[in-house]
């Protein structure tokens, strides 16, 4: 039992026409789904789980910091966990995946805590659960406000002892398909060399995209890789315009602005109040408070801020100072040091907060085994959409790592193994692709920005068809910029953006698709006479081959 | 938007033979981190080689050094000037490292059928153990990493968290032993650094060394140093006539009395260097404290904390607790840092208790003659980080030498049971110190602690010296000076 921190010997990968490597399971993505689904995978077979960072340093599972809901007491129920989540979600979510996701999510929390993740405890020796925004019994399980890291580092463990080979720092930037079946990818490493891996089944665990915001709270990594890899390899996403903004990120400094503050805060008894004093939640949800669901209090800040009831630098206070300090330092103790590094002791003072991208409920089309519409390829966690419908609630995204990672895990293991050769055609797209970029012209970085700038002004909380159509077409035109890699190095890069551009544009014309306002999508150039339990639309659709919106009801698969 | 001028370690291994330092400057918002900075470089040099992922010090991606010390690029503040170098690690390119070997040592639970789930006790002694994203920064950082086979503070942190925790079914104990648990010599470096301000020393390192003490498994060598303390209350054997032999009672000040403190020797300088002790005493004296100084006082029971050794901690605290309660004392000097860290951080004492240095500081003190020599100033790890004191021994040197020498700041190697346990280790350690010494072609290396005294003198080529002895000999300057004026 040995854990091997592979590195790949440069002759595994340099020389075209060469084998590559070769594995039954190919995870792509190495946050809380991703290691999930390859500790399941590897009892069927070899794994290889590549990472574009480090595995347990990418994604956004090491940042999540409020907790992981599962119902573990007998006052809560199944039941009442899904009928939160379909509200929650503006009852679009896609009923057979709720129905998995809170059945099984307390079985994989004991798997974690039996793998010796160490969530807080209550003086009964049980797992402490927590009060979390649109949900009527405190059921999500914490560990301070390191939650996601806590799940994250036991994760880590176990795959230190697995048999699963790690590719650390090597970036997939196409899966391999042959006679419309994925059969592998097609991957960079750090240095900018090609290697290919070819697989009997391939999961894409990439996590969400929101980095294509200006403001956002995601790591690095979060752009949104697997909706374009899914997409060009023929697979549908669905509800791609479903783009989460947390009601509290940071804004200052400036640099950092959008990092998340986290929902425990509120979930411990911190208050939102304009730049006024007024506790403005009183008028946006009267009974929820501040504990109402998140689209809804980032629009209400929102509103308050465009309203001119804004702070000078644009956000509103989310204040602690009337708690306990004990419980500030024992239950939110990363915000502390955050805040304490940035000049704010948060047990004296209030936090400054506005909203800032965080989650796409909307991803690659999937069935509770995690197939999606193209054999041999799976898809789980924030890379897979239809769990959370038009709005997740805080801690169900990483139950959801976990449950359907496990699952995903499971069906990629359980498949058929293939004796697949090389595809050599598609490598060599991928090659021409490459030598591209040393032809191009635009640096990444700077197409980014604007990307990420065009998509904060044009397609955030409020949408209309014109600014949406407008967006569209810069968007358009940032993807038509021919890229330029300055090194071997940055040809990763260059196709990272390029995935980037390739998400805006889903998540836009899905915006432009849906004529009504729901959950985390807003309209405001829409007038609808139904709410969001009587909606006549389902899920938006898109994918090479066709686009649109379901007309019959969220629970019906297509058309 | 303030403008950034910064230094970069460049290295590309398919081309460079070494690395060298390139200036770019770059306009950033105010509050940028260092990160922030990187990102700007990036943009006008997109070959720079970095890692990051999550922005906000949760992930341990980006920890880097920033003028010689490492920090996490996303946390720390961006400043003017600043030298941006790569962990103490192998270098990969720029100020990329490879983390994988440090990343694969640290060790796995290994769960097994019908264990226990763990209590809510054991889960809050785990958790400030459990807060570690894995940085590296410690280990950059490690002095015992550099010269023995150790796998290093977190892996250490790691082995502690597992033996806490019931669902874990190894013995952790036999392989933190053989991956170097006796080799740190509790320099606390890692602590200071972790940007997670995780206690590896005291929370990890004397932890595990205690369960292996319950295990029998302590060192000999620290096991005879726990039977001197037994039979004799002190951790050195008695060579000479003890400071204590020498002076007791209350010692009055030759003037006005600026402060009145209890004052703790400690067994190295009672016993091994007396001569240094009555050297301090004088220069007390001569500054206006008063000292009370109860006879009956033993050792401090550092020795033993920082060997695992921990059984007669209570009774050894109580009885130096009460020698100074009795006599009414609010404050209680130390000289030594092991000492004073120990009281300090070891110890609930109802008295106040404050390093020389600290004291001398505060109450101002008496001018020297300057002494022709250029002094290097050694920083005692139980001085620095032990008890956060670093400028007050400068501004004492500042007064009566030349010239003070900085020198790198790091372990002397005779601390944390190292000295004794693990000879090889130490002197490795105070080898390299040695080193360092040499090149500043400095007349004397001055320290404020018996231990680093102690042993630097038995390494180095140069006259090592406490910080009262060079004080009072800048004191017995001036007198040789005035009399003769006179």
């Amino acid at each position: 039992m040995q854990f091997i921190y592979v590195r790949i010997e440069p002759t595994l990968y340099k020389m075209r026409g060469d084998e590559g490597l070769k594995s039954h399971v190919l995870i792509v993505g190495s946050g809380g789904a991703g290691v999930r689904a390859a500790l399941e995978a590897a009892k069927y077979g070899d794994v290889i789980i590549t990472s574009k960072s480090i595995p347990g340093k990418g994604g956004c599972t090491p940042m999540a910091e409020g907790g992981y809901n599962a119902v573990l007491r007998s006052q809560d129920s199944c039941v009442l966990h899904s009928e939160d989540t379909f509200r929650g979600g503006a009852y679009l979510n896609d009923p057979a995946l709720v129905e998995v996701l809170v059945r099984e999510s307390p079985d994989r929390l004991n798997d974690l805590v039996r793998w010796g993740a160490v969530f807080d405890f209550t003086e009964e020796d049980t797992v402490a659960q927590r009060s979390f925004g649109g949900q009527r019994f405190p059921r999500t399980c914490y560990a301070g406000d390191r939650t996601g890291h806590e799940v994250m580092m036991t994760l880590l463990e176990q795959l230190r002892t697995s048999d699963v080979q790690v590719l650390s720092e090597v970036t997939v930037i196409s899966l391999l398909a042959e006679e419309n079946r994925v059969t592998g990818a097609y991957a960079l490493t750090r240095d900018g060399n090609p290697v290919t891996i070819r697989a009997d089944s391939t999961v894409l665990a990439t996590g969400g995209g929101s980095q294509i915001y200006d403001i956002s709270t995601n790591s690095a990594t979060g752009t949104g890789d697997g909706y374009a890899l899914g997409y060009r390899a023929g697979a549908e996403l669905i509800d791609m315009e479903m783009v989460q903004f947390h009601p509290t990120g940071a804004v200052y400094p400036y640099d950092a602005r959008g990092r998340l503050i986290t929902e425990a805060v509120r979930g411990e008894g911190g208050i939102l109040t304009n730049a006024r004093g007024e506790r403005f939640m009183e008028r946006y949800d009267p009974e929820r408070m501040e504990l109402s669901t998140r689209d809804v209090v980032a629009r209400a800040i929102a509103t308050e801020v465009l309203e001119g009831r804004g702070t000078a630098r644009g956000g509103v206070y989310l204040d602690v100072t009337h708690l306990p300090a004990r419980q500030i330092e024992e239950k939110l103790p990363v915000m502390l040091e955050q805040f304490l590094r940035f000049g704010v002791d948060i047990r004296s003072e209030p936090m400054e907060v506005a909203p800032t991208a965080h989650h796409f409920m909307g991803g690659l089309r999937i069935t509770p085994d995690c197939t999606t519409t193209v054999p041999g390829l799976f898809a789980c966690g924030e890379a897979a959409g239809g769990l959370h419908g038009a709005n997740r609630l805080g801690g169900n995204a990483l139950a959801e790592t976990q449950v359907f990672g496990k699952r995903a895990g499971e069906s990629a293991g359980k498949s058929r193994k293939r004796t697949d050769s090389l595809p050599r055609k598609a490598i060599a797209v991928q090659e021409e692709r490459l030598s591209a970029y040393r032809s191009g012209i635009e640096n990444p970085v700077k197409i980014r920005r604007d990307l990420r700038l065009a998509m904060w002004e044009g397609a955030g909380i409020f949408r209309t068809a014109p600014e949406l159509e407008t967006t569209l077409e810069k968007v358009d035109a940032l993807a038509a910029r021919p890229l330029k890699a300055y090194a071997v190095s940055t040809l990763a890069e260059c196709c990272t953006v390029e995935n980037m551009c390739l998400v805006a544009s889903l998540v836009v014309r899905s915006a432009l698709l849906r004529t009504e306002s729901r959950g985390a999508h807003v309209r405001t150039d829409i007038k609808q006479p139904w709410d969001a339990a009587t909606s006549p639309f389902g899920h938006t659709y898109m994918s090479v081959k066709r686009a649109g919106i379901e007309r019959s009801g969220c629970a019906d698969a297509a058309d | 938007m303030p403008q950034i001028k910064v230094k970069i370690y460049r290295f590309d291994p398919s081309k460079d033979t070494e690395g060298t330092l390139r200036e770019y400057t770059v306009d950033v918002a105010d509050g940028a981190r260092v990160l922030h900075v990187l990102h700007a470089v990036h943009e006008q040099d997109p070959d720079l080689a970095y890692r990051y992922c999550c922005g906000t010090g949760q992930c341990g991606s980006c920890a880097l050094q920033v003028n010689g010390v490492p920090v996490l690029a996303c946390f720390h503040e961006a400043t003017d000037g600043m030298v941006l170098r790569p962990l103490n690690l192998p270098v990969q390119k720029d100020l990329v490292v490879d983390m994988g070997p440090a990343l694969a040592s640290i060790a796995s639970l290994v769960p097994g059928p019908g264990r226990d789930l763990p209590r809510k006790r054991e889960i809050d002694a785990i958790k400030p153990l459990r807060s570690c994203i894995e940085c590296l920064a410690c280990v950059s950082i490690c002095p015992a990493m550099e010269v023995a086979e150790f796998t290093g503070p977190t892996a250490m942190r790691q082995e502690m968290r597992l033996a806490l925790d019931p669902r874990d079914t190894r013995d952790r104990i036999p392989q933190a032993i053989q991956e170097g648990l006796f080799t740190c010599t509790t320099c606390q470096y890692c602590w200071k650094v972790c940007p997670k301000d995780i206690q590896i020393p005291g929370k990890a390192i004397e932890k595990l060394r205690a369960i292996a003490n319950r295990q029998g498994l302590t060192l000999p060598r620290h096991q005879e140093i726990a039977q001197i303390i037994r039979e004799t209350g002190r951790s050195v054997p008695r060579t000479q006539p003890t400071f204590l032999e020498q002076v007791g009672g209350t010692i009055e000040p030759y003037g006005e009395v600026k402060a009145t403190v209890g004052f703790f020797v400690g067994c190295m300088y009672n016993l091994r260097l007396p001569r240094t002790a009555l050297d301090a005493l004088e220069v007390l004296r001569r500054n206006g404290v008063r000292l009370i100084i109860p006879p009956e006082q033993i050792c401090c029971g550092s020795p033993l904390i920082r060997t695992g050794q921990v059984a007669a901690i209570p009774e050894i605290q109580e009885k130096n607790i009460r020698a100074f309660v009795s006599r009414g004392v609010d404050t209680v000097l130390t000289m030594c840092a092991g000492c004073g860290s120990t009281l300090k951080n070891d110890y609930r004492t109802p008295f106040r208790v404050v390093d020389i240095n600290e004291l001398l500081c505060s109450i101002g003190i008496e001018m020297p003659d300057i002494l022709p020599v250029r002094a290097a100033y050694h920083d005692p790890c139980h001085l620095l980080r032990g008890q956060g004191i670093r400028d007050q021994p400068r501004q004492i040197l500042g007064t009566v030498v030349n010239e003070v020498v900085e020198l790198p700041v790091k372990c002397c190697g005779a601390g944390g049971g190292t000295r004794s346990g693990m000879p090889q280790v130490s002197h490795a350690l105070a080898g390299k110190k040695a080193e360092e010494i040499s090149k500043t072609g400095v007349d004397v290396v001055v320290t404020s602690c018996p231990f680093c005294e102690f042993h630097i003198r038995e390494h180095s080529d140069r006259p090592v010296q406490n910080i009262t002895s060079i004080l009072l000999e800048g004191y017995r300057a001036k007198d040789a000076r005035c009399s003769k004026e006179n």
